[in-house]
């Protein structure tokens, strides 16, 4: 069944992509873009990898890898917020850091085998032909993720802490007329933002390939940057984004297994140009609908 | 027309203090703060007084040196002597003129993705695809040598083969600008993204067409022949590449300073709709200002195939492309300053070697150098309204 497995790998893939498409959203929805997604994913990765064989336990692990991707993105936000200094250009400079960091922290721990989440088949629904196999039989980092989405979807746009998120990106001199600081809710956003990255990254290392290695995101948090403008910054649509991706990256591989003609190199590259032709077709009709202020700006 | 414009330009208002300057750089295009800005700043910045320079002089000072403290302190953590860890660097960077040759030689292509950098920011365009245009070039000339297959003399050969590189570059940047101006896709984000797509182009002709039959383990393309060979003109290593990276440099730097050309892309850079107004090609400066930059990174994937590595392997050039992007914000997207800009993280990668040596840390461990000097320059060393 290619379907199935396509679908159920995409599911299985995407949770590392979910988290951060969630994180960055909050970050944007805020004002703050952070390319240092893919740096906060790899702290994740290694913290979580690292805490998880220290400690014997998988939860401590995937709470290290958040607070990992938090530490980051708190340079970032310092950076940005505090220093004024580029967002692009910052945001990149927070991945070399990840990278460097990771690259040495983890160098001895390369190939060590974690303690890893197990898959948690849902009892009853699981057994369920092709649902049950596409979304009932995963680790729980995944269903959380899920959950995760649900949930920042409804603190985004129906809360008053949703709110003020969008008024510090959209209307940030609303917030001063109430007596708000719009940079104490971007540095929130952003830091919220890189422990999500962060439990990605987590998830990557300690659920999906089981193991370490440098530079193992190798762009996932870029593309999760790219996937927020797909989802027009919003968590339910970032699901759709997530899986997207590691839909694409399941099928090739499956076309590989499958003795494709086409050589593997190629197939690998599908992913990216996948999410490249996504966001062209699709650009024009998300930016028409983001935030009034940007629509204003974008003429 | 800079990044943010085009992926979330939120806020257009003054918030506060701190976020008061960057905020109108991300939404107006403010002309002290989109990435076009580099000579208004500095001349604002350094011009006058001499107090002025004077102070600038010590921030840098003083930013790097806590970049170095900060690095040295984590070397520590990881049981090196950092004095010892950075005296090998040094040593390994400028202590013979073998080592400095080496600098220079490293270099040479990240100089060359640096301008490929500063000519899209000037026009406010974020080229972050230096890697993949970097890859592009070394293909493209590969590709041109193999085709000429040593029918030519050197100096037209060569120049046949550099041509092959940097239009293969410009082909690569033309996706991104393309994409940009019909579809309103950030080039940030896709000219990132195609950097991981070239990488396996690469990979892909390495391992399957053009792979060498004689490489048996780990897989190389065929050996260029000595007509497409840069020469080497100083010591053991290096090479012309070296030269033509710093004519590049100045030229780009004529272009930019003396040509109308020049003064277009800056008043794109820093209006667009002023630009618009006074009637300049929009879309076509726009196009050009990102070709012009695929063009040099192809140019220096070609002096890295030619000068140095002979032949495309798979992980030839990998990662230059992103200490040059870093190179041109150090170098505020002045093309004069991106040259001791270059030089500088040449030896940050060639002191790496020093380091792998003396005390066995993993070659990520310069990623670590010039994440903190970016983050001190970016963030202390330049005056507020130009980072």
């Amino acid at each position: 069944m290619l379907i199935e497995s396509v679908l159920a790998g995409a599911v299985r893939g995407g949770t590392s992509m979910l988290y951060p498409v969630l994180g960055e959203t909050i970050a944007e929805r805020s004002g703050v873009i952070n390319l240092g997604t893919e740096g906060c994913m790899l702290a994740g990765a290694l913290a979580a990898y690292v805490v998880g064989i220290e400690t014997g336990s998988v939860w401590l692990g995937a709470l290290a890898g958040a607070a990992a991707g938090a530490a980051l993105a708190l340079v970032h936000a310092f950076m940005v917020l505090s220093r004024g200094s580029n967002q692009i250009a910052t945001g990149l400079v927070i991945t070399f850091l990840g990278l460097g960091t990771t690259a040495l922290f983890g160098q001895s721990y390369v190939g060590q085998g974690v303690n890893a989440f197990a898959a948690v088949p849902v009892p009853g629904l699981s057994e369920v032909p092709f649902i049950g196999r596409v979304l009932f039989d995963h680790d729980p980092l995944t269903y959380l993720s899920l959950v995760a989405a649900v949930v920042t979807w409804f603190v985004v746009f129906r809360t008053r802490t949703g709110m003020k998120l969008r008024a510090a990106g959209e209307r940030p001199e609303v917030l001063e007329a109430f007596g708000l600081s719009p940079v104490r809710i971007r540095y929130v956003a952003v830091v919220v933002g890189g422990s999500l990255a962060g439990l990605g990254g987590g998830q990557l290392s300690t659920a999906f390939t089981r193991n370490w290695s440098e530079n193992m995101t190798v762009g996932r948090g870029f593309v999760a940057v790219a996937l927020v403008i797909f989802a027009a910054w919003n968590p339910l649509k970032a699901i759709g984004g997530a899986y997207l991706f590691s839909g694409a990256i399941a099928l090739q591989l499956e076309l590989q297994a499958r003795g494709s003609e086409i050589s593997k190199y190629l197939l690998q590259a599908m992913p990216y140009v996948t999410v490249i032709v996504v966001l062209a077709v699709m650009s024009r009709r998300q930016l028409q609908r983001s935030p009034e202020s940007l629509a204003r700006v974008l003429g | 027309m800079s990044v943010e414009t085009s992926v979330h330009p939120f806020d257009d208002e003054p918030i506060d203090e701190p976020v008061d300057e960057s905020s109108q750089g991300l939404t107006t295009g403010a002309a002290g703060l989109t990435p076009g800005d580099g000579t208004s700043v500095t001349s604002l910045a350094s011009g006058g007084a001499g107090w002025g320079h004077a102070s600038a002089v010590l921030r840098w000072t003083f930013a790097l040196s806590a970049a170095v403290v900060l690095y040295g302190a984590f070397l520590a953590t990881k049981g090196a002597d950092p004095v010892t860890a950075l005296e090998a660097m040094w040593e390994s960077a400028f202590g013979s003129t073998n080592n400095l040759g080496e600098t220079l030689v490293r270099a040479a292509p990240i100089l060359l993705a640096s301008l490929a950098v500063v000519v899209p920011a000037r026009a406010g365009l974020f080229n972050i695809g230096g890697e993949g245009q970097l890859l592009m070039g070394a293909i493209g000339a590969h590709g041109m040598a193999m085709a000429l297959d040593g029918a030519l003399p050197r100096p037209a050969a060569l120049v046949l083969a550099g041509l092959g590189g940097a239009a293969l570059g410009a082909a690569w940047a033309a996706i991104p600008v393309l994409l940009k101006l019909f579809t309103a896709t950030s080039e940030a984000i896709t000219s990132l993204l195609l950097n991981y797509i070239a990488a396996l182009v690469l990979t892909w002709l390495v391992f399957e067409p053009w792979k060498d039959p004689a490489s048996l383990g780990q897989a190389y393309s065929r050996e260029l022949d000595t007509t497409t060979r840069l020469p080497v003109i100083w010591g053991e290593r290096v090479h012309l590449g070296i030269v033509v990276a710093l004519i590049a440099a100045v030229f780009v730097w004529l272009a930019l300073r003396s040509t109308s050309w020049g003064f277009r892309l800056q008043v794109l850079g820093g209006n667009e709709e002023a630009a618009r107004r006074a009637g300049f090609p929009v879309a076509r400066l726009t196009i050009g200002a990102m070709l012009v930059g695929g063009a040099l990174a192809g140019l220096g994937g070609f002096v890295e195939l030619a000068g140095v590595e002979g032949r495309l392997r798979p992980e030839i050039l990998g990662g230059y492309g992103y200490v040059a992007f870093l190179g041109s914000w150090l170098a505020r997207h002045d093309p004069l300053k991106a040259v001791v800009a270059s030089v500088m993280l040449g030896a940050i990668v060639v002191g790496g070697f020093g380091l792998k040596i003396a005390t066995g840390l993993s070659g990520g461990a310069v990623d670590v150098l010039m994440a903190l000097v970016l983050l001190a320059i970016l963030g202390f060393a330049q005056p507020r309204g130009a980072r």
